[in-house]
């Protein structure tokens, strides 16, 4: 059902274009503030921000950068405001909601000197095709390591996904809790297009049931891999990983044979009148000088334009090279509306029943290592409520604006039912492995 | 035992890190419980909390402004390390503030410009005008050594434009880096008596050093431990102090928003809460910085030991003392009866006419300053990329601080200055080394 769509694009066109609203709308911000500044709406942590805010002062010192901070899943309303709150310019890795703001015509088309770098990197689309919004920066998914624990467990590095799931990693992983951290969605969902809706969550559940849950607002992936912890292996997104390597830290990160790659980008509004002043920050951040910035250590972003990789330190991953050679395969918009619903899904079927997870694969685990058959068992655990086609109808429905770690109030009915069905599968699961002496 | 012999014990027993860990302010102290960890991650997380503005869905952490400097607080403690002050004409503050008050009565808390307050906020919300802008002309001025080497320093000379809210007419202004954040937990535990003990304790060279008696508006006498003017008793009062005047941010101890009467937009500005910062997030940001480990010194070298025992020789441990003991009362117990070197007594000095801002804050006046810390100094410049010293940035490396120091700190000057190129390099091998 597109209702609601439908209503926010009237709600944005009214907002970004209406004359008739005009006379109506609050006056700007900026008629308050100095007519060089530029109000840029932003979810990138204060290390991205105060580096490229002081490296585009001295570019252009002729421009005042204010930096507005929101979440992603609070730029969509934020953008949606009258005169788009006073934004001239939205810069953050959210492709769903430069997407949705495109559809409600809310961006500017950049022009195509700022269109000229690759628009497309492996499986994934890095800057709209039509010209409103542009790459900025990438981040590919992979795992921390941890080399002397691996050793001291004799295990090898793990080079996919599938071999996650021996139950000598159990306690050993870390996994950013998809439904609280804002890019675990894109990994569970790297893994649902490479094996498949049925496999992929076969695998999540069982790695699931081998990993500790990180949560936000706490210890990062890197401190349960590093000396802060005990994991072997973290699930993550490459630049937390690569930059605590960059500043001292005893890890590695290696890129799976299945990964992806989401992209930070950056667009116009369509309401500002500084496009001026937007359009030389949206070309200092492509610019060489702006992309060599994402290669300092505190960063270690992907830069999006090739020959910065020439600058990059000697054995950088170059996703350029890696999806030349048949990696970073996700395609990030075939299935770019389902994210919401996976955070979703994974509340009541991985989150919050992590610790009975946990014991019944510890079951499974320990059974199958007897010479016990507990496929039946396995099959159960597995099963997810609902299939992806399913999945495909629900997302665009109920969750179109549900983003990434967006918490809400109160779970939907439709959680309610997931919730019992996890639980009665839990039930049944055990039932099971009583029956089969697990 | 003679002062640089236990300097050489303490500088022997500390454990060699590698040079390259940018994180070396960032790691907790060893052992922590369960629940001090959990509170040592979520006040890390605040720390770099980009602050939003009111109203937001994230009720957390919402309530920037609505006049501040900038979004977090690592913006101006990178990396728990020290800001630095803009080397270009051109360029603006970013991780540096200027302190305003107008002449008030002796001993007293600074007197807030009536239009302006305590500080100048540089930012404001979407629709509360920023309060004006600063930048720095750098006057430079030459000097020799006692052995014929030139050398230039540079002073700041404040340009300040866009006020947006009027003049500054009269106002006293101080240029601050945000300073490094290591050892607070220690620093905190450091005891009244012990403070006044230092005080008291006779020392040569016309160095004095007093203590900041800090009165309350509920008439109660405190000690300043923390600021550059040692103008807040404690940790948790020196956070929610930085909250207010740099973010914007409200809490128990700070309740009011930071507007001035005549601040219109400001006043009417919607709130993150009454207060917005939580007493939950006030405690977790006390024990993150509480619990954050000071880095061992790096080996001693032939080199250093040298410096350390000049460091002695020329006076410059009667203020940078490199012993102190925390008392029994401490935010975490493995805070409390620790011996630790912190390079600091937390006395006003007089420091002269050049260093002076002419700005007092209760006790401390225009010339005095804090002794400031030196644990951490010689990373500063792998970790912040800069080297930047003093309180407003002047100095660009360790020998022009060196050089800047006067007043209670003259003498040792002029003994750095008579040292030989070999003598001072030694010494600022040693500073290099913590």
């Amino acid at each position: 059902m597109s209702a609601p769509l439908c209503h926010d694009r009237r709600r944005l066109l009214q907002a970004f274009g209406g004359a008739a609203l005009a006379a109506v709308a609050p006056p700007r911000a900026q008629a308050q503030t100095p007519d060089n500044t530029l109000n840029v709406l932003t979810a990138y942590p204060d290390e991205v921000v105060t580096r490229f805010v002081a490296a585009f002062g001295a570019a252009y010192p002729q421009y005042r950068l204010n930096m507005v901070w929101r979440m992603p899943h609070e730029a969509l309303p934020y953008l949606q405001a009258p005169d788009q709150n006073g934004i001239d310019v939205y810069w953050s890795a959210s492709p769903r909601t430069f997407a949705q703001i495109k559809a409600a015509q809310g961006w500017q088309v950049l022009p195509e000197t700022l269109r000229s770098l690759p628009p497309r990197i492996g499986g994934c689309q890095l800057s709209d095709p039509q010209g409103y919004f542009v790459a900025t920066e990438m981040a590919a998914y992979g795992f921390a390591l941890n080399r002397a624990r691996l050793r001291q467990r004799q295990l090898q590095a793990p080079s996919d996904w599938p071999e996650l799931c021996d139950a000598r990693y159990a306690g050993l992983i870390a996994m950013p809790d998809p439904a609280r951290v804002g890019f675990a969605p894109v990994m569970l969902d790297i893994v649902l297009q490479a094996y498949g809706w049925q496999r992929g969550w076969a695998l999540w559940q069982e790695i699931a049931g081998n990993a500790q849950l990180i949560g936000r607002g706490g210890s990062f992936v890197s401190d349960s891999v590093g000396t802060q912890g005990e994991a072997a292996v973290g699930l993550s997104i490459d630049f937390f990983v690569a930059s605590a390597m960059a500043n001292g830290a005893d890890l590695d990160f290696i890129y799976p044979r299945h990964s992806g790659v989401n992209p930070g980008q950056v667009a116009v509004t369509a309401s500002t009148p500084h496009r001026e002043a937007a359009l030389a920050f949206v070309g200092f951040l492509l610019s060489e000088t702006g992309q060599a910035l994402l290669l300092h250590p505190d960063l270690r972003k992907l830069p999006v334009r090739p020959s910065v990789y020439r600058q990059a330190p000697r054995g950088s991953f170059n996703p350029y090279l890696a999806a030349q050679a048949g990696g970073l395969d996700y395609d990030s918009t075939r299935t770019q509306a389902r994210l919401g619903l996976l955070a979703a899904l994974c509340e009541p079927c991985l989150s919050q029943p992590h610790a009975p997870l946990q014991a019944l694969w510890r079951r499974i685990h320990a059974g199958e290592a007897r010479g016990l058959k507990l496929a039946a068992a396995r099959r159960e655990l597995c099963r997810m409520p609902i299939d992806e086609a399913q999945a495909a109808e629900l997302a665009p429905r109920e969750y179109a604006r549900r983003l990434e770690a967006q918490s809400e109030s109160a779970p939907r009915a439709i959680e309610a039912q997931w919730s019992a069905f996890a639980a009665a599968q839990r039930e049944q699961v055990a039932r099971l492995l009583s029956a089969a002496g697990a | 035992m003679p002062r640089f012999c236990l300097l050489l014990l303490l500088l022997c027993a500390q454990r060699v890190l590698a040079a390259e860990d940018r994180e070396a302010f960032n790691h907790p102290l060893p052992d922590l419980s369960a629940g001090q960890q959990v509170q040592f991650f979520e006040g890390r997380t605040l720390m770099h909390q980009s602050w939003i503005v009111a109203p937001s869905q994230d009720t957390q952490h919402d309530g920037l402004g609505p006049l501040y400097n900038q979004l977090a607080c690592s913006s101006c403690h990178p990396k728990n390390g020290r800001g630095r002050t803009p080397d270009r004409r051109d360029e603006r503050l970013q991780s540096a503030l200027l302190r305003l008050s107008l002449p008030g009565p002796a001993g007293a808390a600074p007197r807030p410009h009536p239009a302006y307050g305590e500080q100048l906020n540089e930012q404001g919300i979407p629709g509360v005008p920023g309060e004006g802008s600063v930048f720095i002309d750098w006057q430079m001025q030459s000097l020799s050594l006692d052995d014929g080497q030139r050398l230039t320093l540079r002073r700041p000379r404040l340009r300040i434009v866009a006020l947006a809210y009027g003049p500054l007419q009269g106002a006293l202004t101080s240029l601050r880096v945000g300073p490094t954040l290591i050892g607070m937990g220690l620093l905190d535990a450091v005891s009244d008596e012990t403070l006044h003990a230092m005080a008291a304790e006779p020392k040569p060279d016309g160095v004095r050093g007093r203590v900041n008696q800090l009165r309350g508006e509920d008439g109660q006498l405190r000690l300043g431990r923390f600021g550059l003017k040692a103008n807040a008793p404690n940790l948790r009062q020196q956070i929610a102090n930085a909250m207010l005047g740099d973010l914007g941010i409200s809490s128990s101890l700070h309740p009011q928003q930071n507007c001035r009467p005549a601040q219109r937009a400001c006043r009417a500005a919607p709130t993150g809460g009454e207060p917005e910062l939580s007493e939950a997030q006030l405690d977790a940001l006390t024990r993150y910085l509480a619990l954050l480990q000071v880095p061992p010194a790096r080996a001693a070298t032939p080199a250093t030991r040298h410096g350390a025992q000049l460091f002695m020789r020329l006076g410059c441990a009667l203020c940078h003392r490199p012993q102190l003991r925390s008392g029994a009362q401490a935010l975490a117990p493995q805070l409390a009866g620790q011996d630790f070197a912190p390079y600091s007594d937390l006395l006003l000095h007089d420091m002269g006419e050049s260093l002076a801002d002419h700005r007092p804050d209760y006790e401390a006046g225009g010339r005095d300053w804090r002794t400031a810390p030196l644990w951490g100094i010689g990373r500063i410049k792998a970790i912040n990329e800069h080297s930047q010293f003093l309180h407003d940035g002047r100095a660009r490396d360790l020998q022009e601080a060196i050089l800047w120091h006067g007043g209670e700190a003259q003498t040792a000057q002029r003994r750095y200055r008579a040292l030989s190129a070999q003598d001072r390099e030694a010494l600022l091998d040693f500073l290099r080394s913590l």
